[in-house]
């Protein structure tokens, strides 16, 4: 009894919350980076460089672009993000990322591989979600830097913007996170996360902010319009009512409900992934 | 993690890293705004006192010759007024005038030096026989000519606080700068912007106000800039009406003249908050005014040109006025005035009614 003991290998101890997450982020970052699902971030993220890239051209060849437009460089950048990245990349990119984040696994029947390691269910979810935050914020975010090199110097000034610029690339950042968070949760809890994902970011937020009233309050946009350096464009109908009932809450009100709906969120997927019983379709 | 994927973040990494490098040397480096401010706005403008709190500039030339001029000039009434004044001075407004520059290099009412510089095809003889025939008395300054006139009371009907009559008035005076270069304006005002050519004290030399036109001289044909905040503190407004302006350091107005007009206004606030309020005022009153306009397609057409802008403390309003929009404007050639519009057709009386058959 005493030789078996010796010789038996010991088991060794299992790693730690974070270590657990940091080492799905590690597995996960190059599975989600050279998925399908990257062609379709890779398009939506090369529409507004593209866009861009052929605005400057035409002004270099004497287009006119911003006198025609009455839009120097920095107001044509700020609406860009508003339009371009706020108000769709990142909403979207959250939903088809976060919403999967588990629900990739369970499709393809992998998640036991990942439940059966001496590791928290929770921290899988936490790894994955850190995967996709790497994963978004390196694809958007230069593209934002390459949109501001080639459309400020439009009659701008790039060391005029710079503020500007770090203040969209950390609103981004935030709202990739909190998005992210939202539908990570999305995604464990519900059958037809996508579906309830598209439901919310094209027809609960823009109902919500259109309307006078506290509703608006239930939204992320709310919180995260409020750190926009922009003006806000009011393009559309919906743009114009939705400019009419704007309320700007302060930023550090909006910062602090940001972050506690990214961490309420997480730690509600979290849990959801600790508990809940993925049945796989055979 | 493959090595496919850590070049990708490398990669990924370096292209943000390298824009925030050029944005923060950009930043930090003074900007390349200062760079081409030098450059920026006509030469006139070293002609222009340091501390002048508004700088305009008009190409008049590209005015006269517009497209929105000429249909103007059709829809207007004959006058004889720019006749009479080519008589006089000699100066055809509609050729000789190529641009003007005004400043005001005081933003007090008491002491308001106004100042304009034209560039054009004077002459000279014609112009300082008419002051010498209004009494005006030739003087030397520094090397240039100058014609003052006898100083001109001011009635004070809007200024409170300042007597009915008071030396609101100033000597005013007119100078030849160069060939081909005209000064109009108050004594002190033409002898200010003398030192400042000579000294090279000039607006260029004023950092806050160059960056202001270098941004939007280019491809504006009228403009004017200028320090909102010097103008308000001196200006005699009702404490309620003080404390309701918001807070503004500079203002921009720039616009195109040319088949219609385009322009934009544009405010400096102090803060990043006061913006904001800026925009959220200017926003409600267009989003107002949009919804008003809705039943009348060129109200809306009108409104819909106008875009609300502007990044940080900048808040920009620009505005178009297109072609079709002044074409609108009804002739006066005939009988003075507007065609009155066509009085309504009077309704057909009622059909009898037809008896039983």
């Amino acid at each position: 009894m005493t030789e078996t003991s010796a010789t038996s290998r010991p088991i060794p101890a299992a790693p730690g919350y974070l270590a657990s997450a940091l080492r799905i982020f590690d597995l996960s970052i190059g599975e989600m980076l050279w998925s399908k699902r990257t062609i379709f971030m890779a398009l939506i993220v090369a529409a507004p460089v593209c866009i861009a890239l052929l605005v400057r051209t035409l002004d270099l060849l004497g287009a006119r672009i911003v006198e025609n437009t009455n839009m120097p460089g920095p107001a044509i950048f700020g609406l860009m993000i508003w339009v371009f990245y706020l108000r769709f990349m990142v909403p979207v990119l959250g939903v088809f990322y976060g919403t999967s984040l588990i629900a990739d696994e369970v499709d393809d029947k992998t998640i036991t591989y990942l439940f059966t390691r001496p590791i928290s269910r929770g921290a899988v979810l936490v790894g994955k979600f850190f995967a996709y935050l790497g994963c978004t914020v390196f694809v958007v975010l230069p593209s934002v830097v390459i949109v501001y090199l080639l459309i400020v110097p439009m009659r701008g000034s790039l060391g005029g913007s710079f503020i500007d610029l770090v203040k969209d690339l950390v609103l981004l950042g935030i709202g990739l996170a909190v998005y992210g968070a939202v539908f990570a949760y999305v995604g464990a809890q519900f059958n037809r996360p996508l579906l309830i994902g598209l439901i919310f970011i094209f027809g609960w937020e823009q109902a919500a902010l259109a309307f006078p009233g506290y509703l608006k309050r239930m939204t992320v946009a709310y919180y995260l319009q409020a750190l926009v350096p922009h003006a806000m464009p009011s393009d559309s109908v919906l743009g114009l009512i939705q400019s009419i009932f704007r309320e700007s809450p302060s930023l550090p009100v909006s910062l602090a409900w940001l972050a506690g709906i990214c961490l309420t969120f997480l730690s509600l997927a979290a849990s959801v992934v600790d508990r809940r019983e993925y049945v796989l379709e055979q | 993690m493959t090595k496919q994927t850590r070049y990708f973040l490398v990669a990924s990494a370096a292209v943000l890293v390298a824009g925030l490098g050029v944005g923060l040397v950009a930043y930090y480096g003074g900007g390349f705004p200062s760079l081409s401010a030098s450059r920026s706005g006509p030469s006139e403008l070293s002609y222009v006192p340091a501390d002048a709190t508004v700088v305009a500039f008009a190409n008049v030339r590209e005015v006269m010759d517009s497209e929105l001029r000429r249909k103007l000039k059709d829809a207007m009434p004959p006058e004889h007024g720019q006749q009479e004044f080519q008589n006089l001075t000699g100066i055809d407004i509609e050729r000789d005038i190529q641009y003007v520059v005004a400043a005001m290099t005081s933003a007090d009412p008491r002491d308001a030096n106004g100042l304009v510089v034209a560039r054009g095809n004077f002459n000279t003889t014609q112009l300082e026989t008419l002051a010498r025939e209004h009494g005006g008395v030739v003087q030397d300054y520094k090397g240039k000519r100058l014609i003052l006139c006898s100083e001109v009371k001011v009635e004070n009907n809007e200024v409170p606080g300042l007597p009915e009559r008071h030396p609101l008035g100033h000597t005013m005076a007119l100078a030849f700068l160069e060939p081909g270069l005209m000064a109009i304006g108050s004594e002190q005002a033409i002898k200010s912007s003398i030192d400042a050519q000579l000294t090279a004290h000039s607006i260029t030399s004023n950092a806050q106000m160059m960056e202001l036109i270098s941004d939007i001289e280019r491809a504006n044909n009228a403009w004017a800039v200028g320090r909102f905040d010097a103008i308000a503190s001196h200006a005699r407004l009702p404490e309620e009406v003080r404390g309701q302006i918001p807070a503004i350091t500079t203002f921009a107005v720039m616009s195109h003249i040319d088949g219609g007009v385009t322009g934009t206004l544009r405010a400096e606030a102090r803060d990043d908050q006061s913006a904001e309020n800026l925009r959220d005022v200017v926003r409600g009153f267009l989003a107002l005014g949009k919804l008003q306009g809705q039943n009348d397609p060129k109200v809306s057409a009108m409104l819909q040109s106008l875009q609300l802008s502007g990044t940080g403390k900048t808040v920009a309003l620009s505005f178009a006025v297109p072609a079709e929009i002044i074409d609108m404007i009804p002739k006066m050639h005939d009988g003075g005035g507007p065609r009155p519009p066509m009085p309504p057709h009077a309704p057909q009386p009622p059909s009898p009614p037809q008896p039983e058959k």
